[in-house]
């Protein structure tokens, strides 16, 4: 079950095995750690680059150099944990048949897996070290 | 658990702000992947993209992430020291203007995109 304990003691008390606490300091640490990231993202492509020239050339020069590379897969891994994780709290909490909670989490897990490895051959696609 | 109204508010719109978000890192991927198609689709996909209803969409999303990344840091403080829980209501309300801070430029800079034209090409 999920923790829904508000303090990190209590929570070590609350967690039904040693998995379920790490994933619960898992969200907090990947959390943190997402806001700067994102952020960050959005600020390079909303506010000082325009949307509306974001192009096939642009997004291929940028995915070509190995910084963007790694700050890229670092939010697209650590969000589909953090996002996948906290579907699971969701669906936990929300779908009561036993059975559709199965199915629902064999679908959102594998199309979450899917988009993972999607992300992650156009991430490293491209050359690397160009300009 | 939560005592007051903000409390359940601010549990409940950072459970929708989350999927939400999630709903969009599977599109956004996608369409980023297209790249590995080559130029044509690739630019096919990005123009939809571009259409105004979808930069709406985006300032929704923005709306979203900042919520919930602020609120996220609230949920830690509340976690991880003595004083978090008790003030939870006041922390709900910087969450807010912190959120004000960083999402007026982003609705200069893609309201006035919106609105200015310019979008599709």
């Amino acid at each position: 079950m999920a923790i829904k304990s508000k303090r990190y003691q209590e929570a070590r008390l609350e967690a039904s095995s040693n998995l379920e606490l790490y994933w619960w300091v898992f969200m907090r640490i990947s959390g943190v750690v997402l806001v700067f990231l994102i952020i960050g993202h959005m600020w390079m492509n909303a506010i000082l680059m325009d949307l509306n020239k974001i192009d096939y050339d642009y997004v291929v020069q940028r995915l070509s150099q190995t910084t963007w590379k790694i700050y890229d897969w670092l939010i697209l891994a650590l969000a589909l944990l953090h996002g996948g994780n906290g579907l699971r709290y969701v669906l936990d909490d929300w779908v009561r048949d036993p059975a559709k909670r199965f199915w629902a989490k064999v679908v959102s897990y594998s199309l979450l897996a899917f988009i993972f490895v999607l992300g992650s051959f156009s991430l490293f696609n491209h050359d690397f070290g160009v300009r | 658990m939560y005592r007051g109204r903000e409390g359940q508010w601010a549990f409940y719109l950072h459970r929708i702000s989350g999927l939400g978000i999630l709903v969009f890192l599977v599109l956004h991927v996608s369409n980023i992947a297209s790249a590995m198609w080559g130029p044509e689709v690739s630019n096919a996909l990005m123009k939809f993209y571009h259409q105004p209803v979808f930069q709406v969409g985006l300032l929704v999303l923005i709306a979203g992430v900042l919520y919930h990344g602020f609120n996220g840091l609230r949920i830690i403080l509340m976690d991880f020291t003595s004083w978090g829980v008790r003030h939870q209501r006041a922390l709900w309300y910087g969450v807010w203007v912190l959120f004000l801070v960083f999402y007026l430029p982003f609705v200069i800079r893609i309201g006035g995109g919106i609105l200015g034209g310019g979008h599709g090409d």
